[in-house]
């Protein structure tokens, strides 16, 4: 048995457990800075040995790594980084986190980066679960804020609602396909004539599932409440590293498996994607807190990213991932200013006060510019490429429907991302904020340079999204 | 196929187990008093997909139908440890675990 | 005929005792229904065969999940006029569950003639272990091997959870007293003990007794704490007295 696949995993997973170790024995106050320079520190070193990893199925066929699982976990791995590295920064201020907050947020992308190689229901189920129990802990971290103790309930009953339909989608898809393994249940689909009706209620009931974790139209209506309520550095995490694991279970399912039959749920896609664009662009205009809104973009955002899916061709799984890759770029910019907000010490979320940032701190405004330019997709910025391969993807698979209705929503998006532009430059300005703590401000900056700058880094990104793709297609 | 599951057929366990998943829906979207029966609700629904599991597991002679029982009963086990200590927080936050209380933020 | 009516019973109490866990007005009920339900299922796994899954359902479940639900309701509901109203109201409920139990376990065991050999093993054809297999020793010899990195993540999972709980629940006592071990082992003889040398006939009284160390308990120690007036007093300048002989 090639037990080096894992790898990467286990070297996560053993330090996980090192560093709470060393955290108990540390006082409370202190443990914070180490367990989570150190939680950084693991997460670099399992991404390291990521791209190192080979090729192949291990573990009796559950665990499978491949292109595609590489690109997925390093995604995964890159937003973990940002989002610790923001929390360094947040605890800083007066509302500290406990020193267990690094470690979860370890302990959820590992349940990403498990569920990214899953090749199996069960892997997929361990790790999904893996992942969102660590996340359910977060949301409720700051356990004397009553906003996130409700958040934290309210995300872990539907999380836990879609959890439950999704096992039932499973129990029924190991019964009528005979295996939980993914390669069987295609040749099983291939193979036959007519599909069994409780595979495909099955399949039904998996796709909600995910699409609950990924925040698509209809399964939602968690994530207003819940970015809004959790701590920023924990909400930045969750528009990353679990979306891109659902992301990646969908498509090796739908793109593996029942890649054959794209015809028949292409249609059920297309309709996800097009109404979480749409309710993305519209449900967004009338907030007033920052943190809402970037839930509702990030409900458009996914929808953007399905489009890829939608058109079911290899280009378009390119395409998506290569999305994927910019919105991690541009949402860790904009929730790295949203965590730089704080006056006195107190964390404001509000539009109305970044009113005049770009006279009080340049920088900040220009770090935000960026990132609302790149998410209305303004070339050359990251956004615009991630956007144009998506729609090129659906227009060649003659999704011209489609496109229309990405287009649409793009332009009404483009409202309210403009709306928070002039905001930070030319609204009169209210009291300055504090000065934001290094680590804020180096993850800001850096994912500014970054989304400017991702021209340079088009080619090598497409060609492995391009690589990826083709290992799931196959 | 042990010789008391071949005699009662695959059929009945999934109509059981079915009628456990409804509850289980009714359970959460039906109730407006209390949040704990909520997540009892959540214990049916995982409870409905064990049967299922492992009636399949049955019928088909294979065992990792049994072994994702296992594992479903493990993480069920994290699951209600977490779900209620949130619970706990947000009790001691608010005061009570109505359901129409949980309704601070809106929009 | 026998096994299928088995099956019924166990199938109808189930459904019935889970639509009870929904309808019950209390939510103490409820959680007794979902024991009833759980002890149900458990009967519905024996009789498919699944003996490991219906002892852990029975032990694991019923044992520490549905308790800790009891738990938890009791410790939070609020109503408690209505929960010390009492034992005589919940009495002939839990009667019924009871007898119901009782009854259904008392068939169990005599239709329980499954045997403790399953007579085809099933290994999910990953290679036979050899010869007939209890459905215990087959589901570890998967587990172990096959499913490891599973079992592993799964222990993961558990950690998750623990850390959850502490972290979420636990309030760390302000009055609380911690040994702190490095102080401890840095505490010398000179700093709590005296060594006089005293005349033969010498009272200790005379002497003006013996001296506590200049910082002792009740200066160190947090207001609140036992013992400590809440509201910190001003430093005792004088030395207390001890009564009685050398200690």
């Amino acid at each position: 048995m090639n037990w080096t696949l894992a790898l990467p995993e286990i070297v996560l997973a053993v330090s996980g457990l090192v560093i709470l170790a060393a955290g108990v024995l540390m006082r409370k106050e202190e443990a914070f800075l180490p367990s989570a320079t150190l939680s950084v520190a693991a997460m670099i070193v399992s991404g390291f040995l990521v791209t190192t990893s080979s090729s192949g199925f291990g573990y009796g066929d559950v665990f499978v790594v491949d292109a595609f699982a590489r690109f997925i976990k390093l995604l995964v791995i890159a937003g973990g980084v940002a989002s610790i590295t923001l929390s360094i920064g947040y605890s800083d201020g007066k509302s500290a986190l406990p020193f267990e907050t690094p470690i979860l947020m370890l302990f959820s992308t590992l349940g990403a980066m498990i569920m990214a190689s899953s090749a199996n229901l069960m892997t997929l189920f361990v790790g999904l679960e893996l992942s969102s129990l660590s996340i359910y802990i977060l949301c409720a971290i700051e356990r004397d804020r009553v906003e996130a103790a409700e958040a934290g309930l309210k995300y872990f009953i539907l999380g836990s609602l879609a959890s439950g339909l999704l096992l039932y989608g499973a129990s029924l898809a190991y019964g009528f396909a005979g295996t939980m393994e993914f390669a069987p249940i295609a040749v099983e689909i291939n193979g036959a004539g007519a599909l069994p009706v409780g595979l495909v209620i099955g399949v039904v009931f998996i796709v909600v599932g995910l699409a609950f974790k990924l925040s698509a139209v209809p399964f939602h209506m968690w994530t207003p409440d819940v970015y809004q309520g959790s701590p920023t550095p924990v909400t930045a995490f969750m528009a990353g590293a679990p979306k891109f694991a659902a992301f990646a279970l969908i498509l090796r399912v739908m793109m593996g498996p029942f890649g054959a039959m794209s015809p028949r749920w292409q249609l059920l896609i297309e309709v996800i994607s097009a109404l979480s664009m749409l309710f993305g662009a519209l449900a967004a205009i009338p907030q007033r807190d920052i943190k809402r809104l970037m839930a509702y973009s990030s409900i458009g955002h996914m929808g953007y990213a399905m489009m890829g899916l939608a058109a079911a061709t290899p280009v378009g799984t390119r395409g998506t991932l290569v999305y994927l890759t910019t919105y991690l770029v541009m949402n860790v910019g904009v929730f790295g200013v949203i965590s730089a907000m704080r006056r006195r010490g107190r964390e404001v979320t509000t539009i109305a006060d970044l009113a005049g940032l770009g006279r009080t701190n340049p920088a900040m405004a220009m770090v935000m510019a960026i990132c609302m330019f790149s998410m209305i997709g303004v070339p050359p910025l990251a956004g615009f490429f991630g956007k144009f391969m998506v729609f090129g993807a659906a227009w060649n698979a003659g999704l011209y429907g489609l496109v229309a209705v990405g287009a649409l929503s793009a332009v009404i998006g483009a409202f309210y991302y403009l709306r928070v532009v002039k905001v930070v430059y030319f609204d009169a300005s209210v009291a300055p904020f504090d000065k934001p703590a290094p680590s804020i401000a180096f993850v800001s900056a850096a994912m500014g340079l970054a989304t400017v700058l991702f021209l340079l880094a088009l080619g090598p990104v497409s060609e492995a999204a391009g690589a990826a793709a083709k290992a799931l297609v196959g | 196929m042990n010789d008391a599951f071949a005699q009662i057929g695959l059929g009945p366990f999934l109509t059981v187990g079915a009628a456990l998943l409804v509850l289980g829906v009714f359970g959460i979207f039906l109730n407006r008093k209390n949040i704990i029966i909520i997540m009892m609700s959540m214990e049916l629904i995982l409870l409905a997909a064990n049967i299922n599991l492992v009636a399949f597991s049955a019928a088909l002679g294979d065992l990792s139908g049994q072994v994702l029982t296992v594992f479903v009963l493990t993480i069920a086990a994290a699951e209600a440890a977490i779900g209620l200590a949130i619970l706990t927080v947000y009790f001691r936050n608010r005061g009570s675990i109505q359901v129409e209380d949980v309704a601070l933020m809106k929009g | 005929m026998m096994i299928q009516l088995v099956f019924y019973v166990f199938a109808a109490v189930l459904i019935a005792s889970s639509a009870m866990v929904i309808f019950a007005k209390n939510p103490v009920h409820s959680v007794l229904f979902l024991i009833l339900g759980f002890f149900n299922a458990a009967g519905l796994f024996l009789l498919a065969g699944a003996e490991f899954l219906a002892m852990i359902l029975v032990i694991v479940y019923v044992g520490a999940v549905a308790v800790l639900f009891l738990f938890v309701v009791m410790m939070l509901d609020i109503d408690f006029a209505r929960m010390r109203e009492g034992l005589q109201r919940y009495a002939p409920l839990g009667a019924a569950v009871g007898g119901v139990l009782f009854a259904e376990l008392a068939m169990a065991a005599a239709h329980w003639a499954s045997s403790p050999v399953m007579p085809e093993p099933i290994t999910g054809g990953l290679g036979q272990p050899g010869g007939p297999m209890t459905n215990t020793a087959a589901l570890g010899t998967l587990l172990y091997t096959h499913y490891i990195l599973l079992f592993q993540a799964c222990g993961l999972v558990l950690l998750v959870a623990m850390i959850g709980a502490i972290t979420l629940t636990l309030r760390e006592k302000p009055t609380g007293r911690r040994q702190v071990i490095g102080k401890q082992h840095e505490r010398m003889r000179a700093d709590t003990l005296e060594m006089l040398t005293l005349p033969l006939g010498f009272g200790t009284d005379a002497n003006g007794g013996f001296l506590r160390p200049a910082k002792g308990y009740y200066d160190t120690a947090v207001p609140g704490s036992y013992g400590v007036p809440a509201a910190p007093e001003p430093p005792r300048e004088e030395v207390r007295k001890v009564d009685g002989d050398a200690p």
